[in-house]
């Protein structure tokens, strides 16, 4: 059982020595999900624009209006600057801000007062979401002044006179007044505003069609996945060198179980594996910022899932009459296996006849297992299963790439 | 100890080796000499359990390598006739993984790594990674590998094709010495030279078959006390033939269009009557060559050709 250590080292060693190689297998992973972010932008994002206000009328209440944006939901999606309204038609002309809401003076005199007064926006033609967000808040701000005056027109319109004497505040007893009002209103609307009590249930249901795939989330399985495979796919090759520098050959001639020499190329295949999985996941969890429940089963399922991979590859190798052979008949499997089982191109993304075939694929299976074990919180009776299929799996290969390394191959 | 008993070993159609016998004893330098494609290699492979033979009986150190295969090869040491070494690792590492191989590990792989390497003259390389090495150092780290574990049956399997002269010499020191130590070698070549002078006893193969065996002075005898002679230029084979079958005590060997080779007693007395011979038969004789009896002229005896063919 010693030499089992022995050849691991060997390969583990001989791997270290190719460093080259290691950095294509995980490069291209890497590479090509830093494309795929490129391109398709990341997460599902809230756009954000700038929203240029010209308060020209300076009062608590127009203040209302730019603030309206600065808040909520709104505060998200727009950073809120206060500019004179010539500048902010300046900056509009240069396309550096989704719109500009100019708020005219006298403006809350006559919201007070009833009066006609107008809110302009000016909007962005190059952007087309931000500008009609600021039209449409816009609007339903405008909307609400009209409501506000028809009910409590009558008390607010006390502000619409300067406090006397040139003072900022208005003196006690005009306050007093106007709370009494408002109490007297408040009393009047309560049936409206305290209705009888209804218990109402709520309930999120998930739309449908979501805003969009959280693309680091959506790939980062798939670039997990192709690591394994570019390893599985580089390290499987690896027989036909031992082949060709007759170095097999060698060792099946001394005492030396053939058993060991394939299952310690395995171990060396699995620690590669499980450093690359490892840190693959770390940078998930602290580059990527995506939550990796079961980072350990994870990181055993990527182990396993090679090993598989390899095994499969290997015989493949070795089922082939010469080395370019064996290559030909490798990427014929190879590309099959990346493009349909969801690693280049994730079934979201697939025509859904296409994605609904690429399911049934054994490395699809592979790759929908990490994604939930990605995902969601462990279930013990299925990701036992998984491993139990996965190991079954395994055994099979291992005794037949030893049966066919044993009977010719060596030879 | 190896016994080989009427070994046999086809690939379809091929009979690669037919019958083969031999018995190699501890110390001794056992030399299977033949031609390229003779079955040297494919009776070595048989012997250290990488073919299975067709029929016959092969048992190395008192094992059958066919139903005690582990056990038998636990006692082989084989040194391929290609260099089968990890070239990205080096001499070192590349010594700890064959020596792993065959059970070699711990305490006393250590002490017998720095042997090998000393024997073979690589201490001072051990370090460096192997595809850095000449190819006669390759050759002598192939050899150390196969004899790292003091196996008591070493198969060398021409181990010095493509080495430059100093290395020979090292490697066939090598091989000496081990039979020294007790080792049992079989030692496959195709370097007549090489055979003489290395090998205690020898077995000549061609096309499967074992032609003749034992000490170079027994095969020699085989030959008789008879002198080579080799002549080249323009021959008519059927016309030589006849002309010499007149003259006494010379034998044809071998005859075509631009040589001919004869053995006979005292060739150099002989020379003017083998010419008269000759001119007679039309012939145009443009080189002679005159040599003492050896392992090529039985070899040419026995087979009809040359060994280089």
């Amino acid at each position: 059982m010693r030499f089992l250590l022995t050849a691991a080292r060997k390969d583990l060693l001989r791997l270290a020595r190719d460093p080259m190689s290691l950095l294509v297998w995980m490069g291209i992973p890497v590479f090509t999900g830093l494309l795929l972010l490129v391109v398709f932008g990341g997460r599902p994002a809230t756009p954000h624009g700038l929203l240029l206000v010209a308060d020209e009328d300076g009062t608590l209440i127009s203040g209302v209006v730019s603030t309206a944006f600065a808040q909520g939901e709104l505060g998200k999606m727009f950073l809120v600057e206060k500019v004179e309204q010539a500048a902010g038609r300046r900056r509009m002309a240069r396309g550096e801000a989704s719109a500009l809401l100019v708020v005219p003076k006298g403006f809350s005199e006559a919201v007070l007062r009833n009066q006609r007064c107008q809110l302009k926006v000016v909007t962005n033609p190059s952007q087309r979401i931000l500008p009609r967000i600021v039209e449409e808040v816009a609007s339903v701000l405008a909307d609400s002044a009209f409501y506000v005056n028809a009910i409590a027109g009558d008390q607010l319109r006390v502000f619409a006179v300067p406090p006397p004497g040139g003072v900022w505040t208005y003196p006690d007893a005009t306050i007093a007044g106007v709370s009494t009002a408002f109490n007297r209103l408040a009393e009047s609307l309560r049936k409206y505003i305290n209705p009888p009590v209804i218990k109402l249930e709520t309930g999120v249901r998930k739309d449908a069609t979501p805003e969009g795939p959280d693309i680091p989330k959506l790939f980062f399985p798939s670039m997990l996945s192709m690591t394994v495979l570019f390893f599985a796919q580089g390290l499987s090759g690896d027989i036909w060198k031992e082949r060709n520098h007759h170095t097999l050959r060698r060792i099946a001639s001394t005492a030396a179980p053939l058993w060991q020499f394939l299952a310690g190329k395995l171990i060396a295949l699995a620690s590669a594996l499980a450093l690359a999985g490892a840190a693959g996941l770390a940078c998930a969890r602290w580059l990527l910022g995506l939550p990796v429940p079961n980072p350990v089963l994870a990181a055993l399922w990527v182990v396993a899932s090679g090993a598989a991979l390899y095994l499969f590859l290997t015989l493949l190798q070795m089922l082939a009459a010469s080395e370019r052979a064996a290559n030909l008949l490798v990427n014929f499997c190879f590309f099959p296996l990346a493009m349909l089982g969801g690693i280049f191109f994730p079934f979201e993304m697939m025509p859904a006849g296409m994605a609904a075939l690429a399911r049934r694929l054994p490395m699809a299976w592979a790759l929908m297992e990490l994604r939930s074990l990605l995902a969601d919180p462990a279930q013990p009776a299925h990701a036992a299963f998984a491993f139990a299929v996965l190991g079954a799996v395994c055994t099979l290969l291992f005794l037949l790439a030893l049966a066919r390394l044993k009977r010719g191959f060596a030879e | 100890m190896i016994e080989v008993e009427n070994l046999r070993k086809v690939f379809g159609e091929l009979v690669a080796v037919d019958g083969v016998s031999f018995t190699a004893r501890p110390g001794e330098i056992f030399g299977l000499l033949g031609p390229n494609g003779a079955g040297k290699t494919t009776t070595l492979s048989c012997i250290s359990g990488l073919l299975t033979p067709a029929s016959g009986r092969v048992r190395v150190a008192g094992r059958d390598v066919v139903r005690e295969g582990a056990q038998a090869r636990r006692a082989l040491g084989v040194v391929p006739q290609e260099i089968a070494l990890y070239e990205d690792l080096t001499a070192r590492e590349n010594l700890e993984y064959w020596g792993g191989a065959q059970g070699l590990r711990g305490a006393p792989l250590k002490p017998r790594m720095e042997e090998v390497l000393e024997l073979t003259g690589l201490a001072d390389r051990a370090r460096e990674p192997v595809k850095r090495f000449s190819g006669g150092m390759k050759r002598r780290l192939n050899f150390a590998c196969g004899v790292l574990h003091h196996p008591k049956v070493l198969l060398l399997d021409e181990p010095t094709v493509g080495v430059d002269p100093q290395s020979r010499v090292r490697l066939l020191e090598l091989v000496r010495a081990q039979a020294q130590a007790g080792t049992c070698v079989l030692y496959t070549t195709h370097y007549m030279e090489e055979a003489g002078t290395l090998c205690d006893r020898l077995a000549i193969i061609d096309r499967g078959r074992l032609i003749a065996q034992g000490t170079l002075a027994e095969l020699r005898s085989m030959l008789g006390e008879r002198d080579l002679l080799r002549l080249t230029g323009a021959f008519r084979p059927e016309s030589v033939r006849a002309a010499l079958e007149r003259l006494g005590g010379v034998e044809l060997l071998l005859v075509d269009q631009a040589q001919v080779t004869l053995a006979m007693p005292e060739a150099s007395r002989r020379l003017p009557e083998i010419f008269a011979a000759l001119a007679g038969a039309g012939a145009e004789v443009r080189g002679t060559t005159l040599s003492q009896p050896s392992l090529e002229s039985l070899f040419i005896k026995l087979t009809g050709k040359e060994l280089r063919e």
